[in-house]
């Protein structure tokens, strides 16, 4: 469960838990974490509870809302983030709100707009800025390399191999992909009869590790491969 | 009925981090069908609603197309594929309520039937389907989970997604209700398409644009370019179960329907 630490020259003034309800702070009584201090404005900041999100809002206070030093209208907290009011430090405790996700199992919950998805046409495409994005684990990095095109229509050229796959050789006749993954780059065959050379060996069906300065023959291709 | 006229390719994996692989996928190019679930409850009861539903699914579009070509049937494909989800729904959602151990189980679900150059889209959940067409991927699909409605509501930015922790909350399950509403549509199937489904462990972790590039740098060979969509996931972090299938329309297949040809005789005899 999250919690809420209120704490201000260095001691601990206040906890609380935060549960299904939203959650305001200001200088005013009326909200459920009431600080005073002449920084704030009376409704400051509200914290919404949204599946396994908190949600930080600035209420468009006077002196603003900060988070680890960051002015924010709207935040996601994060286990540890520090909210900054005034002279008063107010920090966000959540061990599942942290960046590891393994722990993330599907869950079942209520919509925020089942009457409204009732009445809407099923029929796609769907506006590019409604999709759930993509998140790769922020530990993932990848190394850099590049083939220098020794022979074919393409030679004397350098192509950067800064994507997931690039493919070489000849569509319909032979065909190559490089892949990048972590761990470095590998060739596989793709199609033909003939599998891809590497260093004047044949490549067989499976994936192949390359090699700094590693030479590669596809179709009429002749590539080297170097790692940047 | 022209056969070998879908090609298919399906790979599901448990992923880097998980003990166990709690998605389906059931494919029959024969019939043109592919379905896939992501099953979600505790103790593997998410393996159990996700096969249930995959089986049960199957066996009814497997006799339902068997009637469509042998012009017995009085229902749509789409029908067809509502009957069969509320099948399977009601024999998961029945299972959880005689099984302590099964209690709140329940699964997405993403499935293709194509039938008569058209092809039926079904989907619950969070798995999605997509189409390559032209090497322009695109979504067919819309997510039914907690983070598309705030994003599509503006509660929280499209970029800040990955800041989020309701990743995994979907808000419509198979199993979950004593019945449920799928989402069904139709569209034309051209030859040359390529449709995708997934679990949102591809989709979770590799792009769009990645997706697309995998599918029509290496669309001429489709187990290599599914292999590849898993090992991106995987190399991205893998956190969850990983399943794709590819599906490509090979040639036209239109219904060769004795309706059919009895009107056009008909039609010579006026």
């Amino acid at each position: 469960m999250a919690k809420l630490v209120l704490s201000s020259g260095g001691s601990v003034l206040f906890q609380c838990f935060l549960d299904e309800e939203r959650v305001s702070v200001g200088r005013e009584a009326s909200n459920q974490v009431v600080i005073d201090d002449p920084a704030l404005s009376g409704e400051h900041a509200v914290i919404i509870p949204v599946g396994n999100d908190h949600i930080l809002e600035d209420l468009q206070s006077v002196n603003g809302t900060f988070v680890n030093g960051v002015r924010v209208s709207r935040h996601i907290l994060q286990h540890g983030d520090v909210i900054e009011l005034g002279a008063f430090y107010l920090r966000y405790l959540n061990p599942r709100a942290s960046a590891e996700r393994d722990f993330e199992r599907t869950m079942l919950i209520a919509g925020l707009q089942e009457s409204a998805e009732a009445a809407r046409n099923e029929a796609g495409p769907f506006p590019e800025e409604a999709r759930v994005p993509a998140a790769r684990l922020a530990s993932v990095r990848f190394p850099k390399g590049r083939v220098r095109v020794i022979a074919g229509s393409r030679a004397g050229g350098t192509i950067e191999l800064d994507r997931v796959v690039a493919t070489f050789g000849r569509p319909g006749d032979q065909v190559a992909v490089i892949t990048r993954r972590p761990h470095g780059f590998f060739i596989t065959h793709v199609e033909g009869r003939r599998y891809p050379r590497v260093n004047r060996q044949s490549i067989g069906k499976e994936a192949r590790a390359l090699q700094h300065g590693d030479v590669i023959e596809v179709a009429d291709e002749k590539l080297e491969f170097s790692l940047a | 009925m022209s056969h070998n006229f879908i090609e298919m390719a399906a790979v599901t994996d448990v992923g880097s981090v998980r003990q166990f692989n709690e998605d389906s996928i059931v494919t029959d190019a024969e019939i043109g069908a592919a379905i896939l679930a992501d099953g979600m409850g505790g103790h593997r009861a998410g393996e159990v609603a996700s096969h249930m539903a995959t089986d049960i699914i199957m066996n009814g579009l497997q006799s339902q197309v068997a009637e469509f070509r042998s012009d017995t049937s009085s229902q749509s494909p789409l029908q067809a594929m509502d009957e069969s989800i509320n099948r399977a729904n009601k024999a998961v959602f029945d299972a959880a309520l005689g099984q302590s151990t099964y209690r709140g189980m329940g699964t997405t679900l993403a499935l293709v039937l194509f039938y008569d150059n058209r092809v039926t889209l079904g989907h619950i959940g969070d798995s999605r389907i997509y189409r390559l067409r032209n090497n322009a991927l695109q979504l067919l699909t819309r997510d039914d989970s907690l983070l598309r409605d705030q994003i599509e509501l503006g509660f929280i930015a499209a970029a800040d997604a990955g800041e989020s922790h309701n990743r995994s909350l979907v808000t419509r399950a198979l199993g979950i209700e004593e019945s449920v509403r799928a989402h069904l549509r139709e569209d034309e199937a051209a030859p040359g398409d390529i449709y995708l489904l997934c679990s949102d462990g591809l989709n979770d972790l590799v792009e769009d644009a990645d997706i697309e590039l995998i599918m029509s740098e290496l669309k001429v060979n489709l187990p290599l370019a599914a292999s590849h969509l898993v090992q991106a996931a995987k190399d991205n972090g893998g956190y969850d179960n990983i399943s794709v299938i590819l599906a490509r329309v090979l040639k036209p297949f239109p219904a060769a329907s004795h309706k059919r040809w009895v009107t056009r005789l008909l039609g010579w005899l006026r």
